[in-house]
């Protein structure tokens, strides 16, 4: 239940209500900038942080909760990533590119055709080896993936330790361990996710 | 390409046999603006991928072969290709998991573990239920939130603004219309708005704090799993369990969540089901506050709404053709929530939900006061006078009824307003409140219901509901006095 959702899907606005017309302007303002570059896409299962990541790493709310399936539709940011901006995608989650709900269809489809600059794949340090299977489908798509670790402070609590070099190597991706939640690993998820971005011209101060 | 999976034999010919075939086919080649690759395709349309195959069916050639390839693929395999392919992935991301995580020392803690079986357990978890009901929604959203925040807010409204109000107006404005239409008994300022700030206000807002408390802890998923087996006794699917809960919260935003479920079949029951008999946050929320004073009343609301769901989402179940789908649901861990998270995210829903009532509120102001200057308003109420009374209704109830006609939290607004003066009795308050709860969904989630359903849909919805909650109203009072039963 994410009722301010309705606003930013302009269903149930009224039109008099004021205070959205800041939120709108924001939209907009962003939706100009959005389409020079290709995005990044946030994807993975339920549940596993996506839209903690997407509020970390571009500054919007989208509401988070600790129930499957509170996003249902996609989300634009902006991120800033060195000198360049670049829109971020926040996508209801899926379990498979072989997609069995409507909501699941969403993430697979916008894959499918709108290219992308890179695909974070969030997953659950606890749940390693029930997620990578979407992991390996996103290799096997010839997609550019980057293994977005989440959770690690619930999984040490857990008496868990990940070993960063070895996944990455086993995978042959870029991996970033990472507690969206406590604002842990953005800095360096927002590194290695550089050289995935076109190389654009040197940006001159206006 | 590093790491790559590697599937039985036959499935890995066939995705080197179409690989190269496609290579042949030019222009004929179907998915040239896909930015998956070919070896995903493959694997895609041998599982026969709905989309994909749709895509396909232009080239009834392709086709065949294709279908053809997978029947010589499947007769090689002992298992069903999508499992072959599926039990590959797993079993490769389980050796890579044992390869990179090493459990440190055990503390998997056995306090959250018992927990969950607490929760998810029918014998445990429905007290548990019942406690978090009783504290939660009776005790703070009824009690605190419905009681005193509106006592001392309304006391607030009528002694300091309403007054000051009707005062300047009387001063400044030298027509009685336009007075009316700012202060007096159903102004904007002296109703619309107070209605919106004084008693709906404080009931979102502590609903919606307990609320994000309880999504927060992982509590929700655990009620949806307990929920589920009872759901399934009475032939309704389990997965709908998830947009039931979260109409609990507001049923506009359910009613998009019903895209979770898997069949059409099952996003009509459910969405059906919200449209009649899931109150939301603002309704329930004044309805507890109503009948706070009389727990046996509020048990007795309860109950019913809780029988007409389930009959009627029974009889729905077996007259819609077809199967209710698997109920798979990831149960998150539970956790403390955060408070920030928590906050925020009572604070948007609150905002959200002010900025959406407030102008509606206003403009049913508007609405009823070019009515009563019409006469038209007077008209209305005439003609349903009879209808309310058939209810056992005074007829100081009929606005109510119409105000309900536009958004349900408004008409429990004007039926806590009317309560507060003492003019109706404990049987009347139930009756009105069980044909406000089953009454036609607020305009957001109409339009949503529209948006997501269709407009067909919708109208039959609509044209079952409205004669459904008199009726039901009628029969309450009608069987609450047959046997002499007085709340």
């Amino acid at each position: 239940m994410e009722c301010h959702k309705c606003k930013s899907q302009g269903q149930s606005c009224r039109k008099k209500s004021g205070g959205l017309a800041f939120f709108r302007k924001r939209q907009q303002s962003l939706d100009v900038e959005v389409s020079s570059s290709p995005p990044i896409a946030l994807v993975g299962m339920p549940n596993v942080g996506k839209s903690v990541l997407f509020n970390a790493l571009t500054g919007i709310y989208v509401t988070v909760s600790n129930y499957p399936g509170t996003t249902v539709e996609v989300s634009r940011g902006l991120v800033q990533i060195g000198e360049q901006s670049i829109t971020v995608i926040d996508t209801p989650g899926m379990y498979s590119l072989l997609p069995i709900s409507e909501e699941e269809k969403v993430a697979r489809d916008l894959l499918l055709i709108e290219p992308v600059a890179a695909v974070i794949h969030v997953v659950d340090a606890k749940n390693l080896g029930r997620m990578l299977p979407l992991t390996f489908q996103l290799i096997e798509a010839a997609l550019p993936v980057l293994l977005a670790v989440n959770m690690m402070d619930e999984a040490h609590n857990w008496g868990l330790d990940l070993r960063q070099d070895v996944l990455e190597m086993e995978l042959g991706i870029p991996v970033v361990c990472m507690a969206a939640a406590l604002n842990q690993g953005i800095d360096e998820l927002k590194h290695r996710i550089m050289p995935f971005l076109p190389v654009q011209p040197a940006m001159i101060p206006a | 390409m590093i790491s790559q999976v590697i599937y039985p034999e036959p499935i890995e010919a066939a995705i080197a046999q179409i690989e190269s075939w496609w290579q042949t086919l030019g222009d004929r080649y179907l998915f040239a603006n896909y930015s998956l690759s070919p070896r995903s395709l493959a694997l895609l349309l041998l599982q026969k991928d709905p989309g994909l195959w749709q895509t396909l069916q232009r080239d009834r050639e392709q086709c065949r072969h294709l279908e053809v390839l997978i029947t010589v693929t499947q007769n090689q395999l002992k298992q069903p290709i999508a499992l072959a392919i599926a039990n590959t992935r797993q079993s490769q991301a389980h050796a890579i998991e044992r390869g990179v995580l090493q459990e440190t020392r055990q503390t998997r803690s056995s306090l959250t573990e018992t927990l969950h079986q607490l929760t998810v357990n029918p014998i445990t978890g429905f007290p548990i239920l019942v406690v978090i009901l009783y504290y939660g929604v009776y005790k703070f959203v009824g009690e605190f939130g419905a009681g005193e925040l509106v006592d001392h807010i309304e006391t607030f409204f009528e002694s300091q603004i309403n007054p000051v109000v009707n005062q300047i107006i009387a001063q400044v404005i030298p027509w009685r219309p336009i007075q009316d239409l700012i202060g007096n008994d159903y102004g904007i300022i002296t109703l619309g708005i107070r209605y919106a700030t004084a008693i709906v206000l404080p009931v979102v807002a502590t609903y919606f704090l307990m609320f994000s408390l309880l999504e927060d802890s992982g509590y929700l998923p655990r009620l949806s799993l307990m929920l589920d087996r009872l759901f399934k006794s009475v032939g309704l699917s389990g997965r709908a369990v998830i947009p039931m809960v979260l109409g609990l919260g507001c049923d506009t935003m359910a009613t998009i969540v019903t895209r979770t479920l898997e069949t059409n079949r099952e996003r009509l029951i459910a969405t059906f089901l919200l449209s009649l008999a899931i109150p939301c946050a603002a309704q329930w929320g004044v309805i507890v506050g109503l009948l706070a004073q009389k727990p046996a009343a509020l048990l007795f609301w309860g109950g019913f709404i809780t029988a007409i769901f389930i009959v009627v989402g029974y009889l729905t179940a077996k007259l819609l053709p077809g199967n209710s789908g698997r109920f798979y649901m990831e149960v998150p861990p539970l956790r403390l929530p955060k408070l920030r998270n928590v906050l925020t995210k009572t604070w948007v829903r609150m905002k959200w939900y002010f900025l959406e009532v407030l102008p509606l509120f206003i403009w049913a102001s508007v609405l009823i006061w070019v009515g009563r200057l019409t006469g038209i308003f007077d008209m209305i109420i005439r003609a349903i006078e009879p209808l309310i009374a058939s209810l056992g209704m005074p007829t100081q109830a009929a606005p109510i009824f119409l105000y309900g006609f536009f958004r349900r939290d408004y008409g429990a607004a004007g039926l806590f307003d009317l309560q507060q003066q003492g003019s109706l009795t404990g049987n009347q308050l139930v009756v009105a409140a069980i044909v406000l709860t089953l009454f036609l969904p607020c305009i957001a989630q109409l339009q949503m219901l529209i948006k997501e359903r269709g407009t067909k849909t919708t109208v039959a919805i609509v044209l079952f509901i409205f004669p459904f909650a008199f009726l039901m109203g009628y029969l309450v009072n009608f069987g609450l006095s047959l046997f002499g039963v007085q709340f």
